[in-house]
Parts: C-alpha cells; structure tokens; sequence
C-alpha cells in the first residue's frame, strides 16, 4: 500500500486537528497578545490606544532589562546546573544492582512531586530562623545564610530549588542516552589502553550530545516557564529580586491590573524565546554540519 | 474503501455555535440561591460558614452558597476576570481601596435597597459614608463588615519580665524594641512588622501626614519619608526590628509565625488577629493601640461587601436580603465577639459593651477604642493602583537598602500621577 496521499489535501486534512489546536491556543492568543499592547486596559473599563506607549514605559522604567537579565541568569544556573548534575549522576548510576536502581528512584522522585509541594517544602528547610538548614549551620557555628531574604542570593537559591527537582528528569534522559552507547566499543577503547575520563571523553560524550541538546532545550523552557516556585516561595521578592518573566506578566495582569502592559512584556518574551530558538537550533545544525564534514 | 459522509458543515456549525453560546452565557442560578465569593481563613472562615448555616435555619427562602476565592488581592484577581468574562458572584468583599475604582468602572449595584433600618445603625466611621474624595454624594455601592485597625500584640511574659509596657510614642517604640531584643543562641526580635502600605499609611497618619492634600497625591510629603525612616533606623541602627519575606500577607502570616514562636516581642497587626493569636500563643497575648507620633493616627482596613451590577433582580434581592441579616447587631456582634473584627453596626456594639465582653476581653477592645483616631481613606479611583503600583512595591527597598527615602517617594509619587 502507496503512503502517498492521493489528494493534495490530505497531508492538511491530517495536520488540521493539531494546526486548530496550535491557533486555538498559542497563535490565537498570542495575536490578541500583541493587538492589547498597543492599548490602556484594565479588563473592566473600555480600552485606550496608547500606542508603543506600553513598551516606553518597560523600557524607560528600566523593568525589561532587569526582567531579561534576571530571568537569563536563572536559567543559566538551572540549564548548566541540572545539565552537569544530571550526566554525573547518570554516569555514576548507571550500574545494575538494587542499590543503584533505589538511588535512581530516590533522585527521580523529586520530578514528579508537584511544584508547590516543592516551594513548600524548601520553604521549610530555608526558613532562616527555624529551618533544618539554620538549624545544622548553626550547629556547625555557622551564620545561618537568609536564602529567600538576601537580595543578592534569592535567584540563586529559587534556581537550586528548580535544579533539585529537575536533574532527575535529566539524569533519565541522561541515562536512556547511555544505552544506546555501544558497549563493544567502550570495550575494544579499554584494550586500547583508553582510561575512563578518555573512554567519556572521547567516546561517550560525542554520542551523548543529541541527548544533551535535547535535555538543554526542555531545561531551557521549564527554566523560562518557572511561575509557581517564585509564586510560592517569593512572589517576586526581596525587592523584585526574584521578579522573572513569568511571573511579572502575572504581576502587570492580575495585581497592577494592566492588560496592555502585561501584553506587551508576552510579546517581548515572545520574541525573546524565539531568538533563543533560532539561535540553539543554528548552534546545533552548525555542529551537525561540522561532525559531517569531519 | 467506501467513503462515509461524517456530518455536513451545517450541523458542525450550528454545533460550534452552540457550544460558544453555552460557554459565554451565564447560567442562571436556581431561585434564591446566593454566590458567595469569601476570602476568610483559618478561624474566621468557619465563623462565616457557622453563620451562614444559621442564616439557612433561620429561614429558607435564601441559600447562600459560600466559595473561598484565596486572600483578598487573589479574590479580587478572580473577580475582575469574573466580571470581564461574565461569571460573577451574588455577593463579594473587597478591600476598600479597590471600591472607588470598581465604582468607576460601573460594575457596582446601588446597595440602599438593604434598607435604612441597616444604614442607621452602621458604624459611621467603618462604613461608606463621605469616603469618596471630593464628592459626598456618591451612591452606596459597599457595605462594611470584616473592619478592622492596625493594633500592636505584645507577648505579655516578655514584658512582665522585662518591666515593659506597649509603647505609646515612636521614641518609646524604638526603646522598648531594644529593651525586648535578644541576641545569640536565643535571639528575638523586639519588633515585627511587615513594611505593607497599610502600617506605613498608619505612621504616615501618625507624623502628622495625609496621602492626599486638596486632591494632590503627596503621600504624606515629609511626614510620609519620616514614616520610612523610623523603619530604617530601627531596621539598621538598632536591629530591633525584622521585616518578615513575603509579598502581601504572607509577610502578616510570617510576622504571627515569629510572634507565636516566641521570636519576637511585639508585633504590629491587624485586629483581625485577636481570636487567633489569643488561641494559639503559648503565653498570654496583650493588645494595645498603635503608638503617636505629632498625633494618633490608624488608617482602617479589612473589606466591604459588594454586589456585581446587572443581576437578574431576584437574585440581587436575595443577595441583599442576605447582606441584611449580616449587618443586623447579632449578626455584627457574634462576627466581631468571634474573630476580633469591630462590629460595624452601631447596636452590635453596645451590645457587646452591656454584656461584659469587653471587659473580660479587654483585647477586643483595644480596636474599637482606636477608632476615635482612626482616619478616612480618601477614596479615589486611583487609589488602588497608588497602592499596588507606586507605593507597595517601592517600600521594602526604601528600608531593605536603605535607600533615599524622598527620593523614592518623588519616584512613587510621579508614578502615582503617571497614571
């Protein structure tokens, strides 16, 4: 049987359900996104065109760059950390033996608790004051450290949080990677007399890269996407610290009431999303390319 | 293969139709049934809920249907979607700074029909009258039941042993924070507050200032930066005071947290608190009235009740004969005898006088007491957003960092005026 379509339209016929559903949901509102920026409104009250007024005001309030580089910097920590993280625990765990198969458990479960049980939970152990963490530095003489309370270290420790919860999802791929790893080749690298850091080096990670592509692009979205462990943990604070993209939109809709500013800053993160895309996917053809011509 | 013919395109799109119709009509509500959106937590959630189900036995006409929508902001959020999309309570509450701005917007109904036996007896300094900025005439669109004042807790044990009493100035506020606090394995705060716009109005009020002058937002010009200063100073220099994390009431939350546990002195909080700290401290909890500056000054707080306009009327009548019983002085007393609220009706409270509850709840009294000095908010549409946007958000750097603080009020008022 031909899998040719026999009509022209069939190839649309069949990406029509998903094609509805992608502009139901994402072009659709995004579109309205972009109309509403250009206007004043408050959900209530009838809607005044300002213009490029709304993005003047996040420019010359200097509130995008902050959210830009705020929001860059957490997800730095979060892709480089669970990255780094999760391919050394797969590599360290991926043995057979019950033990192993518990410590895989253990460490993967933390992905599938839900983010508020998460915020929950480390706002318990961060508590400056009665926490576990207060409690063993100060057992230690230690100055206990105000993870959520210090401005300069709050992003920080919203991105460790994130880091625990995520690298076993990284640690999975990671290690469905790892299978597809030939093992006569790591064997014939060993008669050669290769070590384990040149049998990871110049076997392992060259063929572990696809997956390090793929686990640094979802990072990437979850770390753009965090909402609920700022909303729980922070709600932005000390002093719009730990304010990232997300959850100002939530901010200008829902508390300061600005639809057309909240738009705005979708149709920027938009865009912002979009570059980083473009940019991930023409590192990536281009060291496709490069492994080609070599 | 035979080709079947699935549904032609009429039937799809009448189909389609139907559904958006379905999605963006309003379902009616049964007759007599009452939407009740709540934002009451903890012990004052099921005081309502205790209320509401004697409502239901008292007569049977009317059935409330109570809903928790979260804090107040996140109950507002779900309103103005509710009203935007067209899904709306019978009956709401919302913070009064946010009622000129609803009233404006037109999404309000007239509340006179509650009836003037109700509006007489209403505790004129908690209720609706003269509260709008420059004008006096404004229909009634909110009626007042959880009101309350900022008030200080104090931990009574600390202060026995320490020989302290509440404070009744600033000066003597810094001295007692100092006196009660505590450093090492066993460290306490002398004072908690969280830095929120409602205690800063309250110093505010206290240094001799006003947020609005002749209808010019001026946030309290000098008085307002020496409010932010008094923090700074006992933030800084004396390290006796902690401002709790958290965005809105989860920093009131963390500051009753600390006070329960014993890691700090004296708080500042609502009255609101009085039934839950009473019942949950492991020490005998004092109450006392915010201390002066130039003068006594509180701002009052908590929410009113408001009625979506445009119901279909026999729901709004049964809405209104709900918010009746709730005004009525047994309904008012027990709310307020209950959580530590004042009572809004004016019998509510002689009743609460005669029968001895105040005196053997002294604490309960401390609010009430307060309204003498308690200042009227000057209600403006734009009040809500001067809150939210220009000076919420600017306080906790003004005292975190230490910052300038008539620098930073200039920023929040040119904000304030931006629009």
């Amino acid at each position: 049987m031909s899998l040719r379509p026999t009509r022209t339209f069939h190839p649309y016929a069949m990406l029509a359900p998903t094609l509805a559903v992608l502009a139901l949901f994402c072009l659709v509102p995004l579109g309205v996104a972009f109309h509403k920026s250009f206007f004043a409104w408050d959900l209530l009250t009838e809607p005044e065109p300002v213009g490029f007024g709304n993005y003047r005001a996040l420019l010359a309030s200097g509130e995008l760059g902050e959210l830009i580089v705020r929001t860059l910097a957490y997800s730095v920590v979060v892709v480089s950390a669970s990255l780094t993280l999760g391919l050394a625990l797969a590599v360290a765990l991926n043995r057979e033996g019950r033990f192993y198969a518990f410590v895989r458990s253990a460490v993967f479960s933390a992905y599938v608790v839900s983010w508020v049980a998460v915020a929950l939970l480390w706002l318990w152990l961060l508590d400056p004051q009665a926490g576990l963490i207060a409690r063993v530095s100060k057992g230690l003489g230690l100055t206990p450290v105000d993870w959520l309370g210090n401005p300069r270290v709050v992003l920080f420790t919203l991105a460790g949080v994130t880091v625990w919860k995520i690298t076993g999802y990284a640690m999975v791929i990671f290690l469905a990677g790892l299978q597809d790893v030939p093992r006569s080749v790591l064997e014939a690298a060993a008669l050669d007399g290769a070590g384990p850091w040149q049998r990871f080096r110049y076997i392992v990670w060259p063929l572990l890269r696809p997956t390090a592509t793929f686990v640094a692009t979802t990072s990437l979205i979850l770390s753009f996407q965090a909402f609920d462990i700022v909303r729980v943990m922070t709600q932005g604070g000390p002093v719009r610290s730990s304010t990232i993209f997300v959850y100002a939109i939530y901010e200008q809709v829902f508390v300061n009431m600005r639809v057309g500013r909240a738009s705005a800053l979708t149709v920027v993160f938009f865009v912002l999303l979009l570059g980083l895309t473009g940019l991930q996917w023409w590192l990536w053809r281009k060291s496709a390319d490069s492994r080609v011509a070599t | 293969m035979s080709r079947e013919r699935g549904p032609s395109r009429r039937v799809f799109a009448l189909g389609l139709g139907a559904l958006f119709a379905s999605a963006c009509d309003r379902p009616a509500r049964p007759a007599g049934e009452v939407a009740f959106w709540f934002s009451y937590g903890g012990n004052n959630r099921k005081v309502l809920l205790e209320l509401v189900s004697r409502f239901h036995r008292e007569q049977s006409a009317v059935r409330v249907v109570p809903t928790f929508q979260g804090d107040y902001f996140e109950g507002l959020v779900k309103l103005r979607t509710g009203l935007f999309v067209g899904a709306v309570p019978t009956i709401t509450h919302v913070v009064g700074e946010v009622v000129p701005y609803l009233a404006r917007a037109g999404v309000l109904e007239r509340l006179e029909g509650v009836g003037d036996a109700v509006l007489s007896d209403l505790e004129p300094a908690l209720a609706q009258f003269g509260t709008f900025e420059g004008a006096e005439d404004e229909p009634l669109v909110a009626l007042p039941f959880n009101r309350s004042t900022p008030i200080a807790f104090f931990n009574r044990t600390i202060f026995r042993e320490l020989g302290l009493s509440p404070p009744t100035t600033w000066d003597e506020l810094r001295a007692v924070a100092s006196r009660a606090s505590l450093v090492g394995e066993e460290a306490r705060w002398g004072f908690e507050c969280p830095v929120d716009w409602w205690f800063w109005t309250a110093l505010v009020g206290q240094a001799g200032g006003r947020l609005v002058e002749d209808g010019r937002i001026t946030l309290g010009g000098e008085p307002g930066a020496r409010a932010l200063e008094l923090w700074q100073a006992m933030v800084h220099d004396d390290r006796t005071m902690r401002s709790p994390p958290g965005r809105d009431f989860n920093a009131w939350e963390a500051s009753n947290g600390d006070f329960l546990a014993g890691r700090a002195a004296m708080i500042w909080t609502s009255t609101a608190f009085v039934r839950y700290l009473e019942e949950n401290a492991s020490f005998p909890v004092g109450a006392a009235p915010l201390p002066g500056d130039v003068r006594r000054a509180v701002p009052t707080g908590g929410t009113f009740f408001v009625m979506p306009k445009g119901l279909p009327a026999p729901e709004r009548e049964a809405g209104l004969a709900f918010l009746r019983w709730m005004m009525q002085p047994q309904q008012a007393s027990e709310w307020a005898r209950r959580t530590g609220y004042m009572p809004v009706s004016q019998a509510g409270r002689r009743e609460l006088e005669a029968t001895g509850f105040f005196r053997e709840h002294p604490n309960f009294k401390v609010a009430v007491d307060q309204l003498s000095v308690a200042q009227r908010w000057p209600w403006a549409p734009e009040l809500f957003r001067v809150q939210r946007e220009a000076v919420q958000p600017r306080l906790e750097a003004a005292v975190s960092e230490r910052l300038d603080v008539r620098k930073v009020l200039a920023e929040a008022r040119l904000v304030a005026e931006a629009g």
